[in-house]
């Protein structure tokens, strides 16, 4: 079997200006496991997900995604091949129900747009969001607008649009951000029940929950990758330890 | 009164309406009032597409007018210089608009907001100083005036627009025709891909939506709509004209669609309907009417965002909301 790995990005740079956000990244990632990249403020994760998915454009270096370049490629492209990703600032369609949030992420993932036949008709797309639905646990908020739901039901439903989309790779954002403690610990399972039919890479400042769900771990400091490893051998290591007491920050 | 009959109750009203208005408004008022329905009918798309784009994928356009002057002057180059029947004719100047739609839409749709309305006021006045200019195609200041051929013919048995009762029903047939169409498209996958976009582009390129091709849909869809008014209003007045071109009439649209509700189906036609008749009343005897016009549109897009069609929407829901909890506290 030909061992190509899920995600591959080779020498990645991204300036902006002067400030260079993304110095020589390399990173390679297999399939089935949970990957989770932590690094102080400023460390370039963010900007690492935006290149990834096409959001901003690279200054050089290639991103390989299944084995295909998709180096710059247009974002829906990307999205369509099978990568998805939730963003910091949550955001979905505020103006549309639930369902029909869900709905459209279903739909556009096959891509086909016909102008005359009833949105509600289009059945794949219609049962798959009940699909998501139920599991994000959103079925008893199914028809209200995504604008009337708490901060953590929006985060469950941004993670859902994501998921609707049927993604081989999942990019998570700070999906925990802003929520308690009982929504924090909801969320967690529902990631790590994710975690078992799609790859994940998550972004998270929790340090707690990364080294509880993680497989691999990716510390990034200044735009650089600083390590990568199982969570003990990153525990263990002083580089990271230097970088989170922040010894050495300015370039 | 569930919400939907609330609606469907409206929708019925005006149906109705429009469908014996040549027998009730001769009998209410002067019976030239049926003519101004109809232009009343052509005017509403104009505003249904300057509704299209602004209400359902989110972009200001201030330049439906010069699709609506292609759809004009489609039609009347049609007749007088290539000798087109009736149904070329209409066709021709429809496909002129969509056309432009296409190439104006291939540029404007790149841009959003106010670059984007910027855009839209430039190219129509692009093709507003053309058409005045160039005299020999399209008249320039005078207009260009055909003579309407028959729509059938059999032998000497003429169907032409002149018998008023027939030229009415034809405009209603067509303005039916346009409003069934955008009524599918906006309940349809595409429709859901417009308000997507309009709601958050950045999220729906993130779901795997192609923006730049949904917005251009849109444009292009707003454009052909447009282009249907403009080839009505040529038939019905007999000519065009460039005045007709000038982004004041985007603007004008711009106004209905806004006081009639952006985002609904039917606002459109009321807040022409609305805004003619008040032209029509007040302007002979104040000159200033238009000040009116102004604190109209200020009250509504302050009170009413959605204008009169999201506030009846509200209304229905707020009745149908209270019966529900009646029927709750009830035995």
């Amino acid at each position: 079997m030909s061992n190509v790995p899920l995600l591959e990005v080779t020498n990645v740079n991204k300036r902006f200006g002067g400030l260079k956000a993304l110095q020589d990244v390399n990173l390679s990632l297999e399939t089935g496991k949970l990957h989770a990249i932590i690094g102080p403020n400023g460390a370039g994760k963010t900007t690492l997900f935006n290149v990834v998915t096409g959001t901003i454009p690279v200054t050089s270096g290639r991103i390989k995604f299944l084995g295909t370049d998709m180096t710059n490629d247009k974002i829906h492209r990307i999205s369509r091949r099978g990568l998805a990703r939730t963003l910091q600032i949550k955001s979905v369609f505020a103006n549309m129900t639930v369902r029909e949030n869900l709905w459209i992420a279903a739909q556009s993932h096959h891509g086909v747009f016909s102008p005359f036949k009833s949105w509600k008709k289009c059945v794949r797309s219609v049962e798959m969001a009940d699909i998501i639905c139920e599991q994000i646990g959103l079925t008893s908020l199914a028809d209200q607008t995504a604008s009337n739901l708490s901060h953590g039901d929006i985060a469950l439903l941004e993670m859902g649009l994501a998921l609707a989309t049927e993604p081989k790779l999942l990019l998570l954002d700070e999906p925990i951000c802003g929520m308690g403690p009982a929504e924090t610990e909801q969320t967690v399972i529902k990631i790590q029940e994710i975690s078992k039919s799609t790859a994940i890479i998550i972004i998270e400042h929790d340090i707690e929950v990364v080294f509880k769900i993680a497989d691999e771990i990716t510390v990034m400091a200044n735009g650089t990758v600083l390590a990568k490893g199982t969570p003990e051998s990153i525990a263990a290591n002083s580089d990271v330890r230097n970088a989170y007491l922040g010894d050495d920050d300015d370039d | 009164m569930r919400v939907t009959d609330t609606y469907k109750f409206g929708s019925w009203l005006l149906v109705l309406f429009t469908l014996t208005a040549p027998w009730v408004l001769p009998l209410l008022v002067d019976s030239f009032w049926v003519d101004i329905y109809s232009e009343i009918l052509i005017w509403s798309l104009l505003a249904a597409s300057v509704n299209l784009l602004l209400g359902y994928v989110g972009l200001l356009s201030f330049g439906q007018a010069l699709f609506f002057g292609f759809g004009m002057y489609g039609v009347a180059i049609g007749v007088v210089k290539f000798d087109l029947g009736f149904w070329s004719a209409f066709i021709f100047g429809i496909s002129l608009a969509t056309g432009m739609a296409a190439i104006a839409g291939s540029l404007a749709v790149r841009l959003t907001w106010h670059y984007f309305a910027i855009i839209t006021v430039v190219f129509s006045l692009i093709f507003y100083f053309t058409a005045l200019s160039w005299k020999p195609i399209t008249g320039g200041d005078d207009g260009l005036p055909f003579t309407i051929p028959p729509i059938i013919s059999f032998g000497d048995y003429k169907l032409t627009m002149t018998n008023a009762n027939f030229q009415y029903f034809f405009i209603v047939t067509i303005v039916g025709a346009c409003y069934w169409l955008m009524y599918r498209v906006i309940n349809s996958p595409l429709g859901r891909a417009f308000v997507t976009v309009r709601e958050n582009d950045a999220r729906a390129a993130l779901i795997g939506l192609n923006v730049y091709l949904i917005r251009l849909t849109a444009f292009i869809f707003a454009g052909f709509i447009a282009g249907v008014a403009g080839a009505l209003f040529a038939l019905f007045g007999r000519y065009a004209s460039a005045s007709y071109m000038f982004y004041h009439v985007s603007g004008e649209a711009v106004v209905w669609a806004i006081i009639g509700g952006v985002g609904t189906l039917f606002g459109p036609i009321v807040g022409t309907g609305l805004m003619i008749v008040l032209r029509e009343e007040l302007s002979s005897v104040w000159d200033h009417y238009l000040l009116l016009v102004g604190v109209a549109v200020i009250l509504t897009v302050i009170f009413a965002p959605r204008g009169i069609g999201g506030a009846f929407k509200a209304l229905a829901e707020k009745i149908a909301r209270q019966q529900f909890s009646r029927k709750e506290s009830g035995p």
